[in-house]
This record gives C-alpha cells, structure tokens and sequence, in this order.
C-alpha cells in the first residue's frame, strides 16, 4: 500500500471539508498529546528550559506552512511534508527545491521526529531546534541567502507582529525560530496503531492473522527487528543507527549508460529508454555518499540512517532515495539480501522469505499507520498556507 | 512617427461570417495568430512585431525574465531584429501570455512564482511597458500556483492555474479576473471527489494547462499537464522517477462557457496540453495533442451534441517520445502544425477530415523546438526553442532561437533568426504579436537600426 487507504482518504477528505477546528482546541489537543503520547510511544524528550506551550506550537505551525519563507516565496517545509501524504511526498521519489533545483534525497516523514536522535538521512544534525533552520538557507531548498534575511522577512510580516514576543518573550530572532518549529513538530506523535492496540494493548482483535504472522517473522526469521527495534513498552522501529543496504553503493557504481529506465507515458502504458538516452535533458547526477559526508570515514560510506517504521504505509516511495515503490518491493528487496558490495552492512543477508510470507510482513507494516494520523492533518490544516499578499 | 489611421479591427465573428462568404471573397489579407480568443480583436495588414515572453537564465545577460520585442516589418531597417527588451526582475518560469480582449495589454505569466506582468501594448507597440504586476495571484485565488494561459473572455481573464500551494501537485483552477486586475472568482477543477456537477469518464484529475472557448456552442474546453513538482524539476530525472510519472494529466474538461461549470471530463490520458478550435462555423470541434503519448486527439461534437474525443494520428514515432508541444491550426482549418520538442521538428498535418490528419511535411527547425506562432493567412510562421528552465536540452543541444519563415503552401522558407544566447536573453518561450493598426495608428519604418537598450520593467 503507498497511498492513504481509501477509508482513510475519505475520512480524511470528510473531516477536512468541515473546516479546520478551532486554533484553541487544535493547539490544546497537541500540547495534551506531547503529555500522554499515543499508545506505543514512549515519552517525549523536551529540551531542558523550553517548555512546549501553545504559543508555540501555533507559531511553529504557522512558519511550517508559509510559502513566503523560502527566498522567492514558493516553498514552505510543507511543501516537502505535506499532511495528507504522511507528511512526507508521495508524489516524487526525491524531493524538488526552490526554482525546481534538485534535492538529493527522499523526503523523510515529519510524524514522530520528536523521537529521533539525530536529523537527516545522513544524521548530520543533532536536535530539531537546528535542523529546521538549514533547509531555510540550503540552496537547493528554500534558498534564503541568510537566516538574517529570512527573520527580516519574518519581522516584515504584520501577521507575525507580536508572535514570537508573545511565545518566546523577545522578538523574532534565528533560536527562537528554530525552537517554534521545533516545538510544532514534536507534537506530531502518530501511534495508537492496530498494531500498538494489538501488541501493547493486547486487544487480540485489532489486527489480522497475517499481521500478526507478519510480526513474527519480522521479529524472528527475518531479523527486521535488529536495526528496526521493539521495546516491551513501545517501538520506534529504529535503532538510530547508521547502514549500508547497497542501494547507495550501486548509485555510485553499478549503473550504465545502457541501463534500461521505464517510463510511464499514461496509466498502464509505458515506454523503456536507455539511460544514456537521458543524458541530453539531464544535469549531472549529484554525488551521494551518505553517513560519510559527515564523518569523513570511508567506513561510512552509503550509509544511512535506520527509519522508523511508523506510518510507513503512508511514506511511499522508500529508502533515502525513493527508489523502492512499494512496502512488497522494500521486503522484497531485504529478501534477497539487499545489493552486495564490501560495505554491505553485516545484518542484510537473504532471507529465505516466501511471497506468502512477504505478504504477512507488508500486512504488519501497514498495521502500523496511526490511529490519530486524521487528528494531525487536521491539526496540520488548522493553518491557512501563508503566500505573498496575506 | 506614429499616425492615426483609423480603427480597422475585426472580431472573429467577422472572421466566420468571411469564411462562410462566396469563393470570391477571399480569406481577408489579415495577420495575426490564429490561436487567439474569438472575442479578441484582429489585426488587419501585416503584424508590426512579435512580443516574445522569455525566460531569465543564468549566465546570460542579467538572468531575468523579460519581454523582447522584435521588429518583423519588411522594409525596416530594423527587420529581424530585437528593439525592445524589458526585464522584469527575478526568474518566475515565464511561460505563456495572453491579451486582454481589447488588445491593448499583454498578460504574461511566471509558472513558478505565480507572478502575472501586465504589460500596455497599446501606448507604443514598438516599446512595451509594464502596467501592473499581479503578485498576489496564490493568496487571491485561494492557492492556486502556477498561473499558465491568460485567455480574453469579454471583460475578464480566464486564467488556467497548474498547481495548488498546499503539496505542488496538479490539481487547480481556472482564474478569473477582470481586465483591470482584480479577481472575480476561483472555479476548481472538476475531480472524482468533487465533479461540480460534471459528468465524470474514467478519471477526473482536476489538472489544467490550456483553456480554449467556442462561444456559438456556450462551451469551454481545458486540457491538463501536471503540478509545480514536475514542471519545475529536472527533465530527466522527472522521467525516471516513477512516482512522478504518475502525476500527468489525463483529461479534458468541457465547461459551461457563460456558467463556468464543468458539464463533462473526457479521457484524454497522456498529458493533453494545446488546445486549438477550428475556425468554420459549422466545425464544432478543436484539436489537441498529447505530450507523453505523442497523439493528436480530436474533441468533438456528435450528432447528439456530446462532446467527445478520439485519438486521430501519431506525431512522429511515439515510443522516442517526441513530445508534441505547441499546435497551430490554419485560419482555413485545413492545416495543423505540430512542434515537437525532442526532435526539434514541425509537423504539417492535413486536417480537411479532422478524423484523419494526415502528415504532408515536416521539417528539423532545431536541437529543441517549443513555440509556435502562424501569420492569419498562414504565409509567415515563427518559432522559439525553450520550453522550461529545467527542460530544456543541456550543453550543445540547448539552442535558444527564434526563427521566421515564410510558408508558400508546400515548404518553409528561412528569413531570419535571432540566437538568444548570443544576444543575452534567455531562453524565449511564448510569442505574441502587436500592430499599430490595431490601436488607429501608424508609424514610419525606421530607417537606421537603434541599440537595444536593456531596460528595467519600473510600473509607471
């Protein structure tokens, strides 16, 4: 499954057609899942001194989604996350910057980032607080020239007049935008899934046979659980640690000019080309070596950071670069032990895996998607988008 | 100098009743595009200048979008060549333009950063400059992006959006505004979701690209291409990205042209983008084609008065995708030319059965080929080469041109090109034609060529 169920559509689609809820209610909602997180997830950390408040979540909220923050006013960080597609994009396989630039990655889902112990696919940043800011001035995203000139831009805006005073005590400033950001994303908390319900809450009826199945295989014979963790009282599904599936590797190295590429020209019709047939209309591939940009340890080359698995349904295509359609191509592939080269991480072997018993694992992994997900993108939508001429 | 000379501007409505006037009564010795709205003035005598909206690039000249006017009058001494260049600051994905129904403005539109220019024509025809600028165009419309055709209903301009500001992807609207800028109303795309009352085919995208009317039959037609993701990206990895892939449009809408509701959404998958209405007054019926598929399609209209559409022929060999861009269709709707991008080919289809166009030359203007503007008495064509920032060919192959030819009826004929490049500026995409006779005036050919002077677009 890669798209919102259609129950789920719907719902989603009915709830939204009713408007947004009240700011009040909607920000409450959020500081009161920050306090008792859904079922499955452990507590949140909350920076020591910087309490989540409902000033801030609004004010995080209200940045998230403004256009008028990138430098010509097309891109806000929900353009790349957007709530209806698990805050993440399903529509590209990498993510599109400012004036279309290329953006090297797959957009990683915004749901449950609170949890994460280091930010980006090559976990480059440290906290939420700064990662928020770099793609404000990263070229190839919003393209800012300076984080000054984006909170000059920020202090123009009579709609920001008195916001930042109001939740941070001082007026709009490089920290303090960073920390609004912040303290909106960590409410984000999306569990209390068939899964959790099953597992933790031990109600044996809310998930089927073949997730439960699919469990046992995930946790047993094939090993998923070694970098995607359970805990006896919750799971992020991640062991916040960095691998190398091949994936990257084969980017680097194993493509050729002849390489056939599929391209689908309508529903159902499509066409193969070669590779090099590309060449004319295509900028030069950016390079992508991984965990190792940030360390400079060629043991660390194609690496990349273990995702959580929540609301994985939702956050297709998959991996860091969004090569892999489907949750059955993503089992598939760890099936046949992802791509072999030296720096094949230790804990990607074949698996032996059945199709029936691939099935049971995709039907576990969609029994993962939150039970409060239509809660939070209706929270996310509570916002008008901000553009030039509000 | 610049005389008065009377007004001599017909409508299309003149145009249909001369067609369906005696043999002898020859198609009038007119000039002017003959994709242009049928409630539009027409220009009598030979267009004055071609306005071309071109796209900033960087390295080249001062990177910014800009209208270029060239001077394409036999006899002047500045034939061939660029007399006015307007820049209006910023890189916005300049794309198409459109008059307001008087001719006297030119609306032209920034795919990426939803900005409409509105530039006075009418002042001085030989030197555009710029009106108003509608930077407003999302919050107005209640998040459209990507405002593309700006098409002259009496009044008002219909402007067809691309994209949305809540993901970048295809579903939008059609925008109305007045002639002076100001906003009338936001009529959605019809959708699966939410037909608006339209009868629904297979799917119902709710994706726009152009807009075309048909006024006799109250009817109003729109094709579809994709979202700002696409459009904006890199050309080739958008292709091999199967996700996006996905996400190209697969309709045509038929609308209500005095209501603005969608009546019915056909079938029409591939990327269906141009949209040209014959011109006879009993043809009810216009073309398309369609980008990824590489077909012509008819839309028609049945005994039954149903619209419908058919795929009538291929453009060249659709599995090298040649990507058909632009069409043209002649004044006597025997011709349609077809611009395909990959190739850098036209196409001339013989259309005397609409249900079977057949391909009766073809000619290799260039590396990439993108616009297409044809003279009313279909004897002088131009074409321009850039067809978006980030799709446009790279290295050798990314020739920014625009060419004029003479058209005798059986071959093109070169008369002069202009290197954008080499001239510093940019990558030219839609063009327009502007006259004198249109607004009563008249000026003497310039006997010496003056220096273009690059001037800064300021709202006076």
């Amino acid at each position: 499954m890669r798209r919102l169920a259609p129950a789920v559509t719907a719902t989603l689609f009915g709830i939204l057609l009713g408007g947004p809820a009240l700011a009040g209610d909607v920000d409450q909602r959020a500081l009161d899942r920050v306090k008792a997180p859904p079922l499955g997830l452990p507590p949140v950390a909350i920076p020591a001194g910087d309490p989540v408040t409902a000033e801030k979540i609004a004010l995080g909220r209200k940045l998230f989604f403004d256009r008028r923050l990138s430098h010509n006013g097309t891109i806000s960080c929900a353009m790349c996350h957007v709530p209806e597609q698990g805050f993440t994009v399903n529509e590209l396989a990498t993510a599109v910057g400012i004036e279309g630039r290329t953006v090297r990655r797959n957009a990683p889902t915004v749901l449950n980032a609170g949890y994460q112990r280091s930010m980006f696919h090559d976990g480059r940043d440290t906290s939420l607080e700064t990662q928020v800011l770099a793609p404000l001035v990263d070229r190839n995203e919003m393209g800012n020239p300076s984080l000054g000139y984006v909170i000059a831009v920020i202090k123009g805006l009579s709609d920001y007049a008195g916001r930042f005073e109001k939740a941070f005590g001082q007026p709009a400033a490089v920290a303090p935008l960073g920390r609004a950001i912040a303290a909106w994303e960590r409410t984000l908390l999306a569990a209390n899934s068939p899964f959790d319900r099953w597992h933790f809450g031990g109600d044996a009826s809310a998930v089927s046979d073949a997730v439960k199945r699919g469990y046992a295989l995930f946790s047993g014979k094939a090993g998923c659980t070694v970098c995607h963790t359970v805990e006896d009282d919750h799971a992020l599904f991640t062991d916040h640690q960095f691998h190398a599936t091949g994936i990257g590797y084969r980017n680097a190295y194993a493509t050729s000019p002849d390489d056939p590429v599929r391209i689908q020209v309508a529903p159902g019709k499509y066409i193969v080309v070669k590779r090099r047939d590309l060449g004319p209309i295509s900028e030069p591939p950016p390079a992508d070596v991984g965990r190792y940009e940030v360390t400079l340890d060629p043991e660390d080359r194609w690496k990349y950071k273990t995702p959580s698995l929540r609301n994985v349904a939702l956050t297709a295509p998959y991996m860091h670069d969004g090569s892999l359609a489907t949750l059955r191509d993503v089992v598939t592939f760890y099936n046949v032990g992802g791509i072999p080269h030296p720096g094949l991480s230790p804990v990607i072997r074949p698996l032996g895996l059945s199709h029936a018993e691939i099935g049971d694992i995709v039907a576990f992994l969609e029994s993962l998607t939150a039970g409060n997900i239509v809660e939070l993108v209706n929270d996310a939508r509570s916002i008008k988008v901000g553009n030039v001429g509000d | 100098m610049i005389r008065s000379i009377g007004k001599t501007v017909f409508t299309a409505a003149a145009v249909a009743a001369l067609l369906s006037a005696p043999a002898w009564l020859a198609p009038p010795a007119a000039a002017d595009e003959t994709c242009m709205s049928p409630y539009m003035a027409k220009i009598t005598g030979q267009e004055d200048f071609v306005y071309v909206w071109t796209l900033g690039a960087n390295g080249i000249g001062d990177e910014s979008d800009k209208l270029v006017t060239i001077d394409v009058r036999p006899g002047s001494a500045s034939y061939g060549k660029v007399v006015a260049s307007l820049s209006v600051g910023g890189q916005n994905e300049a794309h198409h333009s459109g008059f307001t129904d008087d001719r006297r403005y030119l609306w032209a539109a920034g795919l990426d950063t939803s900005k409409i220019f509105i530039f006075d024509v009418h002042s001085d025809p030989a030197k555009p400059r710029l009106h108003k600028t509608i930077d407003d165009f999302v919050s107005k419309s209640g998040g459209v992006v990507g405002p593309h055709t700006t098409y002259a209903l009496p009044g008002r301009m219909m402007i067809t959006g691309l994209s949305n500001d809540k993901d970048h992807g295809g579903r939008t609207a059609l925008v109305e505004y007045t002639n002076e800028g100001e906003l009338v109303a936001t009529h959605w795309m019809p959708t699966k979701d939410d037909p608006r009352g339209a009868e629904v085919g297979k799917v119902a995208d709710g994706y726009g690209y152009d807009i075309r009317a048909l006024p006799r039959r109250n009817v109003m037609i729109t094709s579809s291409f994709t979202g700002w993701s696409n459009y904006m990206m890199d050309f080739g990895k958008m292709l091999a990205d199967g996700e996006a892939m996905k996400r190209f449009g697969q309709t045509v809408a038929i609308w209500d042209l005095h209501t603005r509701q969608p009546r019915k959404v056909l079938d029409v998958p591939g990327a269906p983008l141009e949209i040209r209405f014959a011109w006879g007054p009993n043809h009810n019926y216009a073309f398309t084609t369609t980008a990824l598929t590489s077909k012509i399609w008819l839309i028609h209209e049945d005994a039954k008065g149903e619209w419908q559409a058919e795929a009538v022929a291929d453009v060249g060999d659709p599995s090298k995708i040649p990507l058909p861009v632009d069409i043209s269709i002649s004044y006597d709707d025997t011709e349609l030319w077809v611009d395909s991008f990959m190739d850098g080919t036209v196409r001339v289809y013989d259309i005397t059965d609409p249900f079977a166009p057949k391909e009766k030359y073809k000619k290799v203007i260039g590396k990439q080929l993108n616009m297409l503007s044809s003279s009313w008495d279909n004897k002088r064509k131009y074409f321009t080469s850039s067809l978006l920032a980030r799709w446009d060919k790279r290295g050798d192959d990314n020739e920014q041109y625009f060419k004029a030819f003479d058209w005798n009826g059986s071959e093109l004929v070169h008369k002069f090109s202009i290197d954008f490049t080499a001239e510093k500026l940019g990558r030219p995409h839609q063009m327009r034609f502007g006259a004198y006779s249109l607004y009563g005036k008249r000026a003497d050919l310039p006997t010496k060529a003056e220096p273009v002077h690059h001037a800064a677009a300021k709202i006076e």
